[in-house]
């Protein structure tokens, strides 16, 4: 454990540049991940929202270099974690010192993501016994039953060996919220984990993500396609379309205040609770397919603002004000 | 009324099987739920999941057999019916399911997965059906030409708009429609939301939504039905439901519901631990053991649903209490 988390609070634990990572199929290339960059400060959120297929998922796995093989490849770009370039590393050493120890990740459906056959004190267990951070039995089990205790397992010395089906979903996502901050990794990335969960189930696991970032200071990355649930955990959103980050900013600008079309449409097109209208704004069409993106801008097809620039350039990130990019053409001309 | 439930009850037996031993159990999956759909209203079913509203779903559209309790649709009781007038009831109401991928078969091209329902159920000269089929492809916006394709050959919105022309394509004046957007990209939702909205307006349908987004639910019901398992525990006018809840369920779903909005703050957390098992129910309320204003007489006696106003409804123990 770090003596004093509140210390690193602020500075950069991941930084991407230009990350491109494609699918390489015998019917063409899939450009799943075309240029992304990025950066997670110690202490913060950032949320990565955008439909499926936008390469918000490719984007996490390409940190953990866990991108499935053959197939996918990492072209170009950096990934820095805690100052080390992870693209650098062979795979030993990332199972070894950066999965689970650095960074580690909670996935969508903990039914899954957890083994039914091991006992949850063995699975949690793991974790140490792994990375050698303790040693002995019942050290080990002191260990566990103090992390289950940080992630708010009720009793958790008499559940210690339980299997996970004794367990209901929202206990199971707090098991593995457990195994990820069991090595206190630098940085966490959650792929949409409450979207299997209830309403109610998922504003106890959101409130505990924020509980645990507060004591540890953590770096998070939250993988999410539900505006209501980037509004309520992020510091920071990314939005992502076709392979890209489209706009980025502090999570006020990208709601109250969006400058690329794309997320005013998103924003204009989800029914919000409370505020009655008669219909709904929808974007028109559908994304794009991504073994043959358009040249220009990816949106264009389905921008209602669109020029002839947009057909034919890809536009450059613009800064709207400090800390926040749109790229979009219509950015610059305002200036 | 075009639907009326009355006291419907579904238990499904678990356990012991088949030829020996007796049954373990019983999930109580529908347990004693009334209410009615007027003609042209959109009434939506919400609640967590394993409360029982897709069994309520399945039981309107005769594929499950109720337990108890009764089932009219137009003045025709449904729990009785011969096969012929399964048939002519099926005409009548139609599915839109959640998952266009799973839910048109792969290996048959649109115009036969539009024209199936036709030939099950009338006689069709080859150009009338082919003018059937153009019709209800225009009403949700796909060309002509989509018939000679494969449901492959489609984008999920465009899917879910085949789908809803499958269950156009025999006039139907009732629609159950299971969570029909959830499987979708986030930007197609809108369209499909709209399309139905158009739909209903231009043909006067009545919808029966089965939704967890409350958002959604609120966007598009005219009449809320606030589930908890197995039991109806709110009911009435959605916009009067969703702006003064009356039964801590009810407030505590609504109090969840993360808004995009990052000045409303965080989400409020009203009801703590989760949903018990259908298996074994608590006992009287079955809310209880999770509700912020649990009193005694909560877990001893069952609260029934008491009227508030003229067109609500909700059971809880706090509005006797109130009105005593």
């Amino acid at each position: 454990m770090n003596a004093d988390p509140q210390a690193k609070v602020g500075q950069p634990v991941l930084k991407v540049d230009d990350l491109r990572t494609h699918i390489f199929l015998k019917r063409g290339t899939v450009q799943a991940v075309d240029g992304v960059s990025f950066h997670v400060n110690a202490g913060e959120t950032l949320g990565l929202v955008g439909e499926s297929g936008s390469g918000k998922s490719m984007t996490s796995l390409s940190i953990l270099r866990l991108i499935p093989k053959p197939g996918a490849r990492t072209v170009s770009g950096r990934i820095e974690i805690d100052g080390i370039n992870v693209l650098d590393l062979d795979e030993d050493t990332m199972v070894r010192d950066v999965r689970g120890k650095l960074v580690s990740m909670i996935s969508q459906d903990p039914m899954t993501s957890l083994n039914p056959v091991f006992s949850i004190g063995d699975q949690v267990g793991a974790a140490f016994r792994f990375h050698d951070l303790v040693r002995g039995r019942s050290a080990i089990r002191d260990a566990v039953v103090n992390v289950l205790q940080r992630v708010r397992i009720p009793s958790p010395e008499r559940r210690l060996d339980d299997f996970p089906h004794q367990y209901s979903g929202g206990m199971r996502q707090r098991v593995v919220a457990a195994m990820a901050i069991a090595c206190s990794p630098k940085l966490m990335i959650a792929d949409e984990p409450t979207s299997n969960l209830d309403v109610t189930i998922q504003v106890q696991i959101i409130r505990l993500l924020r509980e645990i970032q507060k004591e540890t200071g953590v770096g998070l990355i939250f993988i999410t396609h539900d505006m209501g649930v980037a509004a309520n955990i992020c510091d920071r959103v990314a939005v992502m379309y076709a392979g890209r980050i489209v706009e980025i900013g502090d999570v006020e600008t990208i709601f109250d205040n969006p400058s690329h079309p794309y997320t005013q449409g998103l924003l204009d097109s989800i029914p919000h609770l409370g505020r009655r209208r008669e219909r709904l704004y929808s974007i028109p069409g559908n994304p794009p397919d991504m073994q043959n993106p358009p040249s220009g801008c990816r949106f264009a097809a389905r921008c209602p603002h669109v020029m002839d620039r947009c057909r034919s350039e890809y536009p450059p990130e613009a800064t709207v004000a400090p800390g926040h990019m749109a790229a979009c053409w219509l950015v610059g001309k305002n200036e | 009324m075009i639907l009326e439930i009355d006291n419907l009850v579904k238990h499904f037996p678990v356990g012991g099987g088949f030829p020996f031993g007796g049954s373990k159990g019983e999930v109580k999956a529908v347990d004693g739920v009334s209410f009615g759909i007027g003609a042209g209203e959109t009434f939506a079913l919400v609640g967590e999941s394993g409360c029982g509203k897709t069994t309520i779903a399945k039981l309107i559209l005769l594929l499950e057999k109720p337990t108890a309790g009764r089932i009219v649709f137009d003045g025709t009781d449904l729990t009785n019916l011969n096969s012929r007038q399964v048939k002519e009831y099926r005409r009548n109401a139609q599915a839109v399911f959640q998952d266009p991928y799973s839910s048109l078969n792969p290996r048959m091209k649109i115009r036969d997965i539009l024209a199936e329902p036709i030939r099950a159920h009338q006689t069709m000269g080859r150009k009338d059906l082919e003018r059937r089929l153009d019709e209800v492809l225009e009403i949700v916006g796909l060309p002509e030409r989509a018939k000679r394709n494969y449901p492959h050959e489609f984008s999920g919105g465009q899917r879910q708009r085949i789908a809803v022309a499958r269950a156009l394509t025999l006039n139907p004046k009732f629609i159950v429609l299971d969570e029909p957007i959830s499987a979708l990209d986030v930007s197609i939702r809108a369209q499909i939301l709209n399309l139905l909205e158009d739909i209903q307006k231009e043909l006067g349908l009545t919808y029966l939504i089965i939704a967890h987004d409350l958002a959604l639910v609120e966007h598009v019901s005219t009449t809320v039905g606030v589930m908890y398992l197995g039991n109806l525990v709110e009911i009435g006018p959605t916009a009067q439901v969703f702006d003064d809840p009356q039964h801590p369920y009810t407030q505590a779903l609504l109090a969840a519901v993360p808004r995009p909005d990052p000045k409303h703050g965080l989400s409020e957390q009203l009801a703590t631990g989760e949903i018990a098992s259908a298996l074994n129910p608590p006992s009287g309320c079955k809310f209880h053991p999770r509700c912020p204003h649990v009193m005694d007489v909560c877990s001893q006696t069952y609260p029934e649903l008491r009227r508030i106003g003229e067109s609500r409804a909700a059971g809880c123990h706090l509005l006797e209490e109130q009105s005593a």
